[in-house]
């Protein structure tokens, strides 16, 4: 009988699973080993941009402590999923209730983008933190370590993911492409480590998208990215600076619906777009746009409703495009 | 500033049982209902049913229809001008079998009285003409059936008479919902709202939803300033003409407080009808940076609760947008509902498909459902666009259903299907 082939997502598929295999980050790898050999470690907060190896860590340092069977010590959280404080708080203790067996006398419980948490429930995670000391360890994972508040940051082993080396990034693309029998150029891989500014995970969904085309050259990269930012972005702008209003609004709700963008991601995917090459308008016009942008998305952020704040950004630009022809 | 299906659609009953009080009207309307179905057309083959607004005419005839398993073919006031339009429906009365597999038809013609007895004269004619050939039920609504120019439709029908609903009907009802969207509310609350609806089921339960809007703890307290404001209920469309119209700062005000919707509907109202009546490029762009504003102001007194500020959410919205018109002139449009509500609905299905693809990602790749959207959806999409052998291999592994590939390429997705068929038999 035939294997059947299962393909994986590479991101998951290539992750590290222990310690060892990290190549990068040796500072907090040297840190993370200690913990091991010593059979216990502090509440720990793992703070850097996407991509870099932070819930990796947190679960090759779980396997390393718990061994190959290591799901059952660890509760993955991650809190823009988590429903508020409260389904963290009920979650968390039941999960430190029960009392499982082994020679590591606590669990660990990772708690993913938690600086999404308001400052409040932040207040209440620290004091739920502090209840089962005995029993949990908290690992804290977080982009802008800014933005978790001083009690829990002086409560935590700090560890600070620095955006991955070049080289590095390449290395390990080119290594999975080997493993996978992709047939690829050089200078793709270089073009990927670029697109993706540091980001691993993004670099192999690249990598895994391109492969999926043939072989990968830096025009199939270009084509994956390409088709992951939705034209329908450029378009808008340009009905908009036209005085086709109605066509930029559909093209706007197109967004929402299909790509499932946030009123912020539309606001993002605009900013980049203003600025790209792509897009020709008069570099003084950039500016004003850009300044708009950040107001709409400074009220997109307190709550504004994103229908009405992005038909006012629309209706702005149908208005400098006027003023633009006469 | 979330958008919320309008309470009174969310929550329509969807059994007979469900219509609140009319047990008179129950017992009349369900037999000759039952009638048709059993094959037995009765005597009357239209039935009137009469009564205030907002007393559940309407909502009983839906309500019949799903219970029963009959297609609801609805008319209004507004669609049945012209005798075109009524053969229209006509045509429909007299097939005998559906096309979507129902077992039979209501024909409904809602808000009858609002043909207008000379304008229309064709129109109320087409309708006693289809009346006599339809092979399905006919049920007619109006709030006065006494009006002189209905007198030959009466002859014709049933006539089934709506009680204004008591108070405790409708307190009822509202604590219900209450409860089911998680409100706390103070009994006392509830029975002002109830007294300024006068037996209006509707306009209570949107009542209901503008206090809502503002407080998640319904009291007197803060539905009193609420209520108080309203005098003489518009309909939106209403509420948009006289806006637009408006040339005074008074006037806009007043028109965008009478709306019979809560404040953030009618916002979407005028965001959606914005660009069909200013034409100006500079018009247009002030009277949208007025309701953004509006909407701002909205935002700080729901976060700070503070009602002072509402005052300016009306001078904005209102007077702001009314006042923003200086080139343009004034023409009639057709206004339409707002798309994004319509949107909302209509593609719950898409976003739940990719909410749940979403998940699966979220669980394999140890990210966020959000993160998995932004990051690897539209990565994921690629693949499933250009090579559907290697999609079905993820499929696969992802162990995805036939309408997440769907949805992943609605382009391609047989081929992405055979595959995975093949892979499966192989296994």
């Amino acid at each position: 009988m035939a294997s059947v082939e299962v393909e994986l997502l590479w991101a998951e598929k290539y992750r590290p699973k222990t310690l060892d295999e990290i190549v990068n980050q040796e500072e907090i790898v040297r840190r993370l080993k200690q913990f091991v050999k010593s059979r216990n470690m502090p509440h720990c907060l793992f703070a850097g941009p996407p991509g870099t190896g932070k819930t990796t860590a947190a679960l090759a340092l779980a396997h390393d402590l718990y061994g190959s069977g290591y799901a059952r010590y660890v509760l993955e959280l991650n809190a823009s999923d988590a429903r508020g404080i409260d389904v963290i708080r009920t979650t968390v203790k039941e999960f430190a209730r029960s009392v499982v067996p082994g020679p590591i006398p606590f669990k660990i419980i990772i708690l993913d983008e938690a600086d999404n948490m308001t400052a409040d429930a932040q207040q209440a995670l620290r004091r739920t933190m502090e209840l089962f000391t005995s029993t949990c360890r908290f690992i804290l994972i977080a982009n802008y370590p800014s933005k978790i508040i001083e009690p829990i940051q002086s409560r935590t082993a700090f560890f600070r993911f620095t955006p991955l080396k070049k080289e590095d990034v390449v290395a390990r693309l080119k290594w999975i492409a080997d493993q996978e029998n992709v047939k690829y150029d050089m200078e793709a891989l270089e073009t990927i480590f670029e697109l993706s500014e540091g980001d691993m995970r993004r670099a192999i969904n690249i990598l895994q998208a391109a492969s999926a085309l043939g072989r990968v050259t830096v025009e199939a990269v270009y084509k994956v990215i390409g088709a992951a930012h939705p034209t329908e972005v450029r378009e808008m702008i340009k009905a908009a600076l036209a005085g086709r209003f109605t066509e930029a609004r559909e093209k706007l709700r197109a967004l929402m619906i299909n790509y499932g963008l946030s009123g912020v991601d539309v606001v993002k995917a605009l900013h980049r777009e203003i600025f790209s090459a792509e897009l020709k308008i008069p570099e003084e016009l950039k500016v004003i746009i850009a300044d708009y942008l950040g107001e709409v998305q400074y009220r997109l952020a307190e709550g504004a409703d994103d229908e009405i704040q992005l038909s006012a950004l629309i209706a702005r630009l149908a208005m400098l495009g006027k003023r633009l022809r006469v | 500033m979330s958008t919320r299906l309008p309470w009174i659609i969310k929550y329509r009953p969807k059994k007979v049982a469900e219509v609140v009080d009319q047990d008179n009207a129950k017992k009349q309307f369900i037999p000759w209902i039952k009638a048709w179905i059993e094959g037995k057309k009765p005597e009357k083959k239209a039935a009137l049913l009469y009564g205030p607004a907002g007393c559940g005419k309407t909502s009983l005839v839906e309500a019949t229809a799903k219970e029963f398993g009959l297609e609801l073919i609805e008319m209004n006031a507004s669609d049945f001008r012209t005798r075109e339009a009524i053969e229209r429906i006509a045509k429909v009365a007299a097939t005998k079998y559906s096309l979507f597999g129902f077992r039979s038809k209501i024909i409904l013609l809602d808000e009858i009285d609002g043909l207008n007895a000379i304008a229309d004269r064709g129109a109320l004619s087409a309708v006693l003409d289809l009346i006599e050939a339809t092979t399905h039920p006919i049920v007619l609504t109006a709030n006065d059936p006494w009006d002189p120019k209905l007198r030959s439709l009466r002859d014709k029908c049933l006539l089934i008479a709506f009680r204004r609903l008591p108070k405790r009907a409708v307190i009822l009802m509202l604590k219900r919902i209450c409860e089911s969207e998680k409100l706390i509310c103070e009994y006392n609350a509830l029975s002002l709202i109830a007294d300024y609806a006068e037996g209006d089921l509707r306009s209570a339960i949107n009542d209901l939803q503008n206090v809502a809007s503002i407080s998640k703890h319904i009291t007197l307290e803060v539905a009193k300033p609420i209520l108080a404001r309203r005098d003489r209920q518009y309909t939106p469309f209403e509420a948009l003409r006289s806006l637009f119209f408006s040339k005074y700062a008074w006037q806009a005000k007043k028109a965008v407080t009478s709306a019979d919707i809560d404040y953030e509907t009618m916002m979407l109202w005028i965001a959606e009808n914005l660009p069909y009546q200013y034409t100006d490029p500079e018009d247009l762009w002030r009277a949208y940076e007025a309701l953004a504003r509006a909407d701002v102001y909205l935002g700080r007194v729901k976060r700070t609760q503070n009602w002072d500020l509402l005052a300016y959410v009306f001078d904005l919205m209102g007077a702001g947008v009314a006042l923003a018109r200086r080139k343009t002139k004034f023409k009639w449009v057709k206004y339409s509902f707002p798309q994004k509500i319509l949107l909302l609905a209509k593609t719950r299905e898409r976003r739940e498909i990719r909410d749940a693809i979403a998940k699966v990602l979220a669980g394999t790749l140890h990210i966020s459902s959000i993160v998995a959207k932004r990051e690897v959806l539209p990565f994921l999409r690629i693949i499933f666009n250009e090579n559907p052998e290697y999609a079905a291999r993820i499929a696969l592994g992802l162990n995805l259903t036939e309408s997440m590939i769907k949805f992943l390429t609605p382009k391609r997705y047989r081929e992405v299907l055979k595959e995975l068929a093949k892979l499966k038999k192989t296994a």
